[in-house]
């Protein structure tokens, strides 16, 4: 009888990359690299850390010339002014989040749209951005952002004219970056705060543009099942 | 037991700032047109083979460090200045669409990998 009502098996997919990173860790915690209380405090660190402060920074550079001119030409003293040390930050006090601290702004013109990727691997500004979303760290987009910049943004929505210059960034060494977009029309008189909301994750990366009616945090839609469960 | 040379050395500092002033003067400056060179490249790299005998425009010096290639093995010696370089699409990919003559990509290298064009 008690076979009979066994709960199914359930069905986790574990990538080779999540075993890899589970024996390092743990050879690491054996090893006496770091302890396993440190793996925990670190983690939970990282999953408060978000694109908010970016997002501020591109805002102040929109309503002040002189914060603009600090943004792009030293990203990490930029940084302190929307409260991210890069270099004294906890846990590690030499490059948040096992990063490198070298932040360069990529200030978008009108003839000029940047667009960030790193092809090598995943490198991405994580102590203002926070975690990379998946599809960054895809090698679908890796492989064809550098060759297709265009088709692949219009995937994202954005079709740009042909007299802008699409300048993808390949963040490949010690460099980590931020995009610096345009601020739209319709946005005049708007306070830091208002600025702040419009600007995506997606803007800071580079694939989207910011917009005065879509905001960080609206509610996204939700699109009923193509073939829905019936429930007898 | 002993830290890294990052815990070490960039501690309160940074990587790359921490070997600021340690790789002389730059062989290259802003404007230079350069050449990705194709050396071997058996145990690791950062040097994208997309950018492998592709000139280039230096856009900016950015800072110097030991290179990725050696840095992977702990030798941390030989500091070399960064480049930020600007490829034109279609230099890259010789079938980039016309219309898109501007399109450009943005990548950075240590001085061993450029050489003149």
């Amino acid at each position: 009888m008690a076979e009979k009502h066994k709960p199914a098996p359930m069905v986790d997919e574990v990538s080779e990359f999540e075993i890899l990173e589970l024996a390092v860790r743990e050879l690491a915690i054996e090893k006496g690299l770091f302890s396993a209380d440190d793996h925990r405090r670190w983690s939970e660190y990282m999953e408060t850390v978000g694109p908010l402060p970016a997002a501020r920074l591109v805002a102040k550079a929109w309503l002040d010339p002189e914060f603009k001119k600090l943004a792009v030409s030293d990203g990490v003293k930029a940084s302190l002014e929307v409260g991210i040390d890069w270099i004294n930050d906890m846990p590690s006090n030499f490059g948040t989040p096992s990063d490198y601290c070298n932040l360069r702004v990529l200030e978008d013109t009108p003839k000029l749209k940047h667009v960030v990727v790193c092809t090598l691997c995943s490198c991405y500004p994580r102590p203002i951005l926070g975690q990379s979303p998946e599809w960054y760290r895809t090698p679908n987009y890796r492989r064809r952002i550098v060759r297709w910049p265009r088709q692949v943004l219009a995937e994202f929505g954005l079709q740009l004219p042909e007299d802008v210059e699409v300048r993808v960034e390949d963040s490949n060494q010690k460099s980590r970056f931020i995009v610096l977009p345009m601020r739209p029309e319709g946005t005049d008189g708007w306070t830091e705060e208002q600025l702040t909301e419009i600007v995506t994750r997606d803007c800071l990366i580079g694939v989207a543009m910011p917009h005065p009616d879509r905001k960080a945090d609206d509610m996204r839609p939700v699109h009923p099942a193509v073939n829905p469960v019936k429930h007898p | 037991m002993s830290k890294s040379h990052h815990a070490e050395k960039a501690t309160g500092i940074g990587d790359p700032q921490c070997f600021k002033g340690e790789a002389g003067p730059p062989k290259f400056k802003v404007g230079d047109k350069v050449r990705i060179k194709d050396l071997p490249d058996i145990f690791y790299t950062r040097c994208q083979m997309y950018t492998r005998g592709t000139p280039a425009t230096v856009a900016e010096i950015v800072y110097e460090s030991p290179a990725a290639e050696d840095e992977a093995w702990d030798n941390t010696e030989q500091v070399e200045w960064f480049y930020s370089l600007v490829f034109k699409q279609r230099d890259l990919w010789p079938e980039y669409p016309d219309a898109y003559t501007n399109d450009t990509v943005e990548t950075e290298l240590s001085e061993r990998w450029l050489e003149p064009a």
